[in-house]
Order: C-alpha cells, then sequence, then structure tokens
C-alpha cells in the first residue's frame, strides 16, 4: 500500500478522461443506433478501425513524419474529415446491404449479421496489411500544460477538446435541426414518423451516418495518441464503448457521454482508488474486469442506465 | 415497442457476464490446468500408398502474431522438403492457434482429426499448456519450437507430458539471467514488473521477480495487462509514482511497443528490459526511436556454426529471407527435424502401406541427439532440451534501429 500524491490521482483522472472520450465518442454510434433501431450494431468497433487507417492514409498522404508547422494542423483536420467520411460509408453500404434486409426480421437476425460485418471487416484488414502494425507519424506537437499538480499534454488537452466539441455539434444536430427531429421521431415511433410523413430510411441512414462519423474521428484521435493501429484493434474499444453506452442508457445521447467518461474514469481513478482500501489491489489488469463489473451492476439494478428515464418512457 | 419490461435485458446481461468472467480469468493469471490424466493413448497409424505422411503444425498464421508465427511455420517445413520416408513423401498442415489457449486446443483437435502423426508447436506457451492434455490423450507428441515458460514440462498436475517435447530453454533460465545481468550489468535496485497476463508473461515475470529479490532488489510495483491492451498511461502514471531505475517487461511487441511509446513520453531515460518476445523486427519497426536503449533477451539464439549456415542458406533459397531476422526460426527446423529423424528410424513397410507406431515414433524423438542449428538437441526426462541446460542467454540492445548484442 502506498501513499499516493495529488499528482497521481490527477495524472489518473487526465488518463481516464483521455480513455473515456474515445469511448464516449464511439459510444454515440452505438447509443444512437439503438435508440431508431433497437440493434446493437456491433460492427461499430471495425467502422472506427477503418477510419483510423483512412486518418493514417491522409496523414501519410500528406508527407506523414516531415509534417510541420502549421501544417500538421491542415494535415490533421483533413485526416479527420477523411476519416469520417470513410467510416460513414463503411457504415452507410453495412446499413443497406446487411442489416436494411432483415429490418422487420426477429431481433436476432440483424445482431447475428453485426457480428458476421466485424468479423468480416476485421478479417479483411488483417489480410490486406498481413497483420501488421501500422503507425501513425508522431507529427503533434509534444509538451504539456503544468497547473500546480495539475498536467496535462497538448495531445490529451486535443482529444479531449475534440471529443467534447464534436459532441457539443452532434447534439446541435439531434436537437436543433430538421434531420435531427426526424431522427428523433424515429426513434420514439418509427410508425407514427412514417405516418407523419418523415422519410424513415432516410433518416435511419442518417443516423448510421452519425454515428459512424464520430468513430472515424475517435480512430483519429486514437492513432495520434497510441501511434499503433491493426486490423485487430476496433474489438476492444467497441465493447467498451458498448458497456459505457448501457451505463448511459442505451438509447440516450448525454447517456453515452457520461458513461464514456464514467467508465474511462472507472478503469483508471477508480480502479486506483478501490486499490487504497487496506487488503484489497486491483493492478492494471483488473480494469476490465471492473469495466464489465460495472456493466452487470448496472443491466441488474438499473437496466436503463444512468440516463434511462429517456428510454423507458420511449418504450 | 409495447414491451418494455426486464426482458430484452436479459440477453445484454448475459454478454456482460461473459465478458467478466473471461476478464477475471485473465486477470487471474490462467494456470487452469486440470488435473491429472492417465498414460498417453497411443496408437498405430496407417499410411495408405500414394499418401503423404503428415505432420502437423500449430503456430500463429494470422492476426497480432503473425510475423512471429509465419517464418516459424516455413522453417518447419523446410525441414521435410523433399524427404522420402520409404518412398512416401512428407505434407505439413498449418493450424492457426493464435497463441492462445482455446487456440492451441482448437488447432489440436484439427490436426489430430487430419491424421497427423506429430505436431511442430504450439509456439505459444499458454497454447501449449492448453494443448497438452488434447495431444496426450491421442499420443501424439508435438515438440514446440518456442514455448519457453517453466510449466510447460513442469506442469501443475506433476508429471510432465509423454508427448510434450521442446526446443529452446526454459524460462527458468531466462528469467534468472534476466535478473542478474539487470542487477550486476545494469545496476538495477528498483524493478517495476509489467508482465502479459498469459503463462508466458507471468512465468518469466515470476522468476525474474525471485531472482531479482534474492540478489537484493527490490520490486516496487506489479501490473499485468491483456493481450491487445494498448491504453497504458494509467500504468505509465503508477510507474512514474514509484520512480523505479528499471522497468521489466515480459510479454510479446504487440503490447510492448505502444507500453514503451507511452513509457518514454513520460519517463524517457529509465531502464528499460523484456524477453525473447519482444526481439523482433516489428518492435524496432514500430516503437521507432523510442526503442532505443531497449534491453532483450533471448535463451540460446542460433549459435553460428555449419548447421545453422545450412540452415540459413536453405531458408533464404526458399523464402528469400534471412532467417535471424525472425526469432525461433532455427528451433522450428530443429523441431521438424526430430520428428523427420524419428520417423526414418521407426516407419515401417506393411505392404503397399507405411505403418507409424506413435508410442516408438515418441520413444525415437526422445532419445534424439543431434547438433542443431539452434544448436545441441537432446531430451530430458521431462520433455526439456537438456542440450540447452548450460547454453548462456543473450542479450541484446537496440542501438541505431538494430539489435546490437551486449558483451
Amino acid at each position: 500500500m502506498f501513499l499516493a500524491s495529488t499528482s497521481f490521482w490527477l495524472d489518473q483522472m487526465v488518463n481516464g478522461l483521455t480513455i473515456g472520450s474515445m469511448y464516449a465518442l464511439i459510444a454515440l454510434g452505438y447509443t444512437m443506433v439503438y435508440g431508431v433501431l433497437k440493434m446493437i450494431n456491433f460492427a461499430h468497433g471495425e467502422v472506427f478501425m477503418l477510419g483510423s487507417y483512412a486518418g493514417f492514409g491522409i496523414l501519410v498522404a500528406f508527407g506523414g513524419e516531415s509534417i510541420a508547422g502549421p501544417m500538421v494542423a491542415v494535415a490533421i483536420a483533413v485526416a479527420m474529415a477523411g476519416a469520417a467520411l470513410a467510416s460513414a460509408s463503411t457504415s452507410v453500404v453495412l446499413e443497406r446491404i446487411a442489416y436494411r434486409p432483415l429490418r422487420n426480421a426477429p431481433r436476432l437476425a440483424p445482431l447475428i449479421t453485426a457480428i458476421g460485418a466485424s468479423i468480416f471487416l476485421q478479417f479483411l484488414v488483417l489480410d490486406v496489411t498481413s497483420a501488421k502494425a501500422s503507425f501513425y507519424p508522431r507529427i503533434f506537437p509534444g509538451g504539456s500544460i503544468v497547473i500546480g499538480a495539475f498536467r496535462i499534454t497538448y495531445l490529451q488537452l486535443f482529444l479531449i477538446g475534440c471529443s467534447v466539441a464534436m459532441m457539443l455539434f452532434l447534439s446541435a444536430i439531434i436537437q436543433r435541426t430538421a434531420v435531427g427531429r426526424s431522427i428523433r421521431a424515429v426513434a420514439e415511433n418509427r410508425t407514427a414518423a412514417a405516418l407523419m410523413g418523415i422519410d424513415v430510411d432516410r433518416a435511419i441512414v442518417t443516423t448510421f451516418v452519425l454515428g459512424a462519423a464520430m468513430a472515424g474521428v475517435a480512430g483519429v484521435l486514437w492513432g495520434l495518441f497510441f501511434l499503433q493501429i491493426r486490423g485487430s484493434m476496433g474489438f476492444l474499444p467497441g465493447i467498451k464503448a458498448f458497456t459505457a453506452a448501457v451505463l448511459g442508457g442505451i438509447g440516450s445521447i448525454p447517456g453515452a457521454m457520461v458513461g464514456g467518461y464514467f467508465l474511462g474514469l472507472a478503469e483508471t481513478v477508480g480502479r486506483e482508488a478501490l486499490s487504497t482500501i487496506p487488503g484489497l489491489n486491483f493492478p492494471n489488469e483488473w480494469r476490465d474486469v471492473i469495466a464489465f463489473s460495472l456493466l452487470v451492476f448496472v443491466l441488474l439494478f438499473r437496466p436503463t442506465g444512468i440516463f434511462g428515464e429517456l428510454v423507458s418512457r420511449r418504450a | 415497442m409495447r414491451n418494455p419490461g426486464p426482458r430484452r435485458w436479459r440477453w445484454m446481461l448475459l454478454v456482460a457476464l461473459t465478458a467478466v468472467l473471461t476478464a477475471a480469468m485473465v486477470a487471474c493469471g490462467g494456470d487452469d490446468e486440470e488435473g491429472g490424466s492417465s498414460a498417453a493413448g497411443f496408437k498405430t497409424v496407417t499410411i495408405q500408398a500414394g499418401q503423404p505422411i503428415k505432420i502437423g503444425i500449430s503456430s500463429v498464421i494470422s492476426g497480432d502474431l503473425e510475423s512471429l508465427g509465419v517464418p516459424i511455420a516455413q522453417a518447419a517445413e523446410l525441414a521435410g522438403k523433399d524427404v522420402q520416408i520409404q518412398g512416401f513423401s512428407i505434407a505439413f498442415v498449418r493450424k492457426d492457434d493464435g497463441c492462445s489457449s482455446e487456440g492451441g486446443v482448437n488447432a489440436a483437435t484439427q490436426l489430430i482429426q487430419e491424421g497427423v502423426v506429430a505436431v511442430v508447436g504450439p509456439i505459444c506457451s499458454s497454447s501449449v499448456v492448453a494443448a497438452q492434455p488434447e495431444y496426450e490423450k491421442a499420443g501424439i507428441t508435438h515438440i514446440s519450437p518456442s514455448a519457453t515458460a517453466v510449466v510447460v514440462t513442469a506442469p501443475a498436475r506433476g508429471t510432465p507430458f509423454a508427448t510434450t517435447l521442446r526446443i529452446p530453454a526454459n524460462d527458468g533460465l531466462q528469467g534468472i539471467a534476466q535478473a542478474k545481468f539487470a542487477y550486476e550489468k545494469l545496476g538495477a535496485r528498483k524493478a517495476y514488473i509489467v508482465h502479459d497476463t498469459d503463462v508466458y508473461g507471468t512465468g518469466l515475470a515470476d522468476s525474474f521477480a525471485k531472482e531479482f529479490q534474492r540478489l537484493g532488489g527490490t520490486i516496487v510495483g506489479r501490473e499485468g495487462y491483456e493481450k491487445r491492451t494498448t491504453d497504458f498511461s494509467s500504468v505509465v502514471t503508477k510507474i512514474q509514482q514509484q520512480n523505479p531505475d528499471l522497468v521489466y517487461h515480459s510479454g510479446f511487441y504487440a503490447e510492448a511497443t505502444p507500453f514503451i511509446q507511452q513509457l518514454r513520453r513520460v519517463l524517457p531515460n529509465v531502464k528499460f528490459l523484456s524477453g525473447d518476445g519482444v526481439r523482433d523486427d516489428e518492435f524496432l519497426r514500430g516503437a521507432g526511436k523510442d526503442a532505443e536503449g531497449a534491453y532483450l533477451s533471448q535463451p540460446s539464439p542460433p549459435a553460428p556454426g555449419p548447421e545453422f549456415d545450412t540452415f540459413k542458406k536453405k531458408f533464404q533459397e526458399a523464402y528469400g529471407e534471412d532467417p535471424s531476422d525472425s526469432p525461433f526460426t532455427a528451433e522450428a527446423y530443429d523441431a521438424a527435424t526430430v520428428i523427420v529423424r524419428a520417423l526414418q528410424e521407426v516407419a515401417q513397410k506393411d505392404g503397399n502401406n507405411l505403418r507409424i507406431d506413435l508410442r516408438k515414433l515418441n520413444e525415437a524423438m526422445r532419445k534424439q541427439k543431434f547438433a542443431g542449428a539452434s544448436g545441441p538437441v537432446e531430451f530430458g526426462e521431462n520433455g526439456d532440451n537438456i542440450g540447452k541446460a548450460s547454453i548462456e542467454i543473450s542479450f541484446y540492445v537496440v542501438r541505431n534501429g538494430k539489435f546490437e548484442p551486449v558483451q
């Protein structure tokens, strides 16, 4: 047992918020699709992975490690846009060929095609890349901001800031635009929405596009931070984000965001805090246990999640 | 959706529970060895005229560790190329074990069904430990070119498996040598351990820790991680808090790469030591300048001798690559050679067919003694290669993007 300093806890908090931002961004895709279709799009982790690869390709085209000066900002912005586009296109194709034909099939059918699509995409990329990892160029400026015991690197700040901005942007679309209104209407009652003249197919495709774009951006952020990307990278963040979505209350957009950060913090700060209880010790290998235990507790005692009222009212 | 109720949460709960159990099993370090089984189920195999003799290969053929597993399979196949045994050719059957426990068992089941007479592999200790009982039941002798965990030849059930052999020295030796190297050569006194939670990573970390403490060093912390982990930031924060003078890692390059990158952002100068799972070109390519100064050990690297040169030449002719770029290729060649030599001794003509008594094959394999490409080959009672018992563990340091031997 060791008594950790304030800076230790603050560092762990920043670590938790960093990984939590990425969980939150990915979780949005799960929760939105669940909101309108009541299905879990298990291929979402692979949509994230493809976005990461698209961003990687763009950064390489910009010159990889040799990108410098203001071009760094341009390259990263283009990479994020390109990744969002690539992820969105993948998602549209998936929706068209794997989910739409099964829209009125039993609930289990689209779930199974989603898992199939996930495996297909993962192994396709593994095959194309000969299962070798690719490495993002290290172009993001190093250095950090230090305020007393609090310390955050520019990269972490950028990651968290970007995610929050993306989420606010998404909320604005959902809450304030006609497209957003049609998505909300379809989520509430598909039949009624159709009767009101809403193009249900279009609303559903838009949902997939928006969720995938978030995942694509998350893919670039992931690459910039962790540098290593590979075909199998989508799996774990995918199920973590799914967990985050359930924690927050699946179907609820603010829920996914809060769930993402909550999960990120639980894995880092929460795990360390549990370890300070005398007699308990949860080293790093327990982080997945803690994450998934949270999932079980939520499903047992509050299946609608933190922001669940919305879902239950909707259902 | 008119039926909210708890019903639709049930399958999610099921998924969640499965995930927790899996994660908990991993976290607890999977020593899920079941108790003893009886003697090996040796049979006699008859190979029809015109059919090849099948030898299995259980390796990583796809996925994150492909660049470790494929050259191993290629090297093994070289040993049976153009070999005729009483007019029968040899065919290798590759199965992917994914370096996992389940994968090891699946590959074993498939290979046994294919009718192989012996197997090269599995390559990872976790797969070996899981697959051992299957091979034992079927009476198929398997010989691992690369599983270094102590537990492989000293299983939890007590009696070693009759059908398990291996070529490399075990991690008992590697861990002890690493601890000595860290304490004496690097002058480390406070070490922080970060390890893969599989059989290999845990076992190697255990033997390092034991010896390091015996020498007088302190283990200031220990963290495990599961394969495919990318986020090591909270581990790094913890290491920083303890301020060790050495970070010891045992695991594979796929996770060592992001780990060392994140470590270097915060602790650019702390000494880093890892084992044979990381001594791979992929580590250099991925970690780039962050790999500089990292120390790596490897048991019994191919001794530059005539046997190794012959193997190297064959490998280059067949695949156009240098086998030294990938660890355990010479060991794989030797493993397959053990099988081929034993087959030559025990295979018997039966009319037009060929009969192979698997018990005799096992005995003949255990009796093989020769100078192999990876060094001497000679098996002890428990299946360890006692020819390797006295071999030094070599150490490398990364300098200018290359592994340089440490003198």
